[in-house]
């Protein structure tokens, strides 16, 4: 069996897996309950100065029968005394040691603040602390939360003042609420962050009610921007936490954070960049009992693959991760409908017909039976039909001879540079 | 007519004046696509074509390419 642990700038788990800073992290009872059913970590829901929440918070959308395709919350963080989290998180450690307890902490932007909570947090015997710079509602009106994560000098400044007094690793959590996220997360490593954490939510409003006209949720009437999460947000977060992996001033472990649903999606984290990864919507879902599929899913495939040890995937396909102008303009792949397969539903020509490339027709054979071919040479390789089609096998995607050896935009770009550009606009 | 058929009929023209030895001189790109000159092998004749379609476009920087590095 593959060795499952990690090792994310310092901080030690028995595994990859651990419960995000959220509702499945409020208390002892739930994160001691989790550990017994195998998660590796748990950061504790954000510490603070305890808030007054509402009640009706969270929503979801369903898609086409996939309940909780994502997920929104306005619950802010802890509304416990800061003493009675203490006291339960070093119980916690104290019953179990060799997982991770990282403390999620939000404060004021304020020197003395973040002096006091980190000294006061770290005497428990916690193994990391985690700035939380993301959540994007209620606590970002006080100026805390994302309202500080998207001002890079606040980062800095935030993650410096704890630094001076931190003596476990310091992992900034960064909003995605933001144009550039590598720009917060340079900030954080300017600061002295041993990590960074991605993504918190993103801002949303689930849905407006048609009957009564109240948004989704709504407080007696009235409703509130709120933080989305759960699978939808995956492909947002890989690309951030890519975007953080393969920028050069960027060179902090990543725990991985944002729809992460199974183990595959946390493998496709690690692959990018991550060293670990960090889950709630699935667990608040599923129950905590879902980490036991994530193990044995992990684990198995370590195992297939022949790797020793987890670690050794982290960052694997960040090379393979690069900017558009990189891409061979010259390789080409075209669609390929097998007629064996193929149901004859004709979701693919309507698609490509309609939408794409106009480059399926719809022909007879001699029975008189139809049937959907495609036209190679005028297929550019976009994957609509194949995306569309609902039978499993029926479009193959497939490279097409190269006729040309490979050549990106950037090369074309240069060698145009070189030729000489011509003086006289002749554009007919 | 299709995109290939224009792009073979643009690939054709391209190929028709590489094939006499002429190497690309320069190119201008515009709203319509771009405009190549070829300049025969003595340097005293200038041809140009209007390239539009997409796939000419890359082949004959990928034929500029190629010409860079003989």
């Amino acid at each position: 069996m593959a060795d499952l642990r990690i090792n994310l700038a310092g901080i030690q788990s028995p595994n990859p897996f651990w419960l995000a800073s959220a509702p499945p992290t409020n208390s002892g009872y739930q994160v001691q309950r989790a550990f017994e059913a195998g998660w590796g970590g748990a950061v504790w829901k954000t510490l603070g100065d305890p808030i007054l929440n509402v009640s009706s918070r969270f929503a979801a959308v369903s898609f086409n029968g996939q309940r909780v395709a994502g997920f929104n919350n306005i619950e802010l963080i802890t509304d416990r005394p800061l003493d009675i989290n203490l006291k339960e998180i070093y119980e916690t450690k104290k019953r179990f040691p060799n997982h991770a307890i990282i403390a999620s902490l939000m404060v004021e932007p304020k020197q003395e603040k973040w002096h006091e909570i980190v000294k006061r947090v770290e005497d428990v015997g916690v193994d990391g602390l985690e700035l939380n710079f993301g959540c994007p509602h209620g606590m970002a009106e006080r100026g805390m939360g994302s309202a500080s994560g998207q001002v890079p000098a606040l980062v800095e400044r935030q993650t410096y003042w704890a630094k001076e007094v931190a003596k476990t690793p310091v992992i900034v959590k960064l909003t995605p609420n933001i144009t550039d996220i590598t720009a917060t997360a340079e900030a954080a490593c300017n600061g002295g962050a041993d990590a960074i954490s991605m993504i918190n939510t993103i801002n949303s409003l689930m849905g407006v009610d048609l009957d009564s006209w109240n948004t989704i949720p709504h407080v007696a009437g009235k409703g509130a921007h709120g933080g989305y999460c759960g699978p939808a947000v995956k492909p947002i977060a890989l690309n951030m936490v890519a975007e953080c992996a393969r920028h050069p001033h960027i060179n902090v472990p990543i725990s991985g954070i944002g729809g992460i649903s199974n183990w595959k999606d946390a493998v496709e984290f690690m692959l990018m960049g991550a060293t670990g990864v960090q889950i709630c919507t699935a667990a608040m879902h599923h129950g905590f009992r879902i980490v036991e599929d994530m193990i044995d899913g992990l684990s198995n495939y370590l195992d297939s693959k022949g790797i020793a040890a987890v670690s050794e995937i982290i960052g694997k396909s960040v090379p393979k991760y690069s900017d558009w102008g990189n891409l061979d303009l010259n390789y080409n792949i075209v669609a390929k409908i097998n007629t064996d397969v193929c149901i004859n539903c004709n979701k693919c020509h309507i698609a490509c017909e309609d939408t794409s490339h106009q480059c399926i027709d719809r022909l007879t054979d001699a029975n008189g039976m139809s049937f959907l071919k495609v036209r190679e040479e005028d297929c550019v390789g976009c994957n609509l039909c194949s995306i569309v089609c609902p039978v499993d096998g029926a479009i193959d995607m497939v490279e097409a001879v190269r006729e040309m050896p490979p050549m990106t935009w950037n090369e074309r770009q240069a060698a145009l540079s070189g030729a000489a550009i011509l003086k006289a606009d002749v554009t007919k | 007519m299709s995109d290939y058929q224009q792009f073979l009929d643009e690939r054709d023209k391209i190929d028709f004046f590489i094939q006499k030895g002429y190497r690309i001189n320069g190119v201008k790109e515009h709203l319509n696509g771009a405009t190549v000159e070829f300049i025969n092998p003595k340097g005293n004749v200038f041809e140009t074509l209007v390239i539009g379609t997409a796939n000419a476009r890359k082949y004959f920087t990928s034929l500029l390419l190629k010409q860079n590095h003989t």
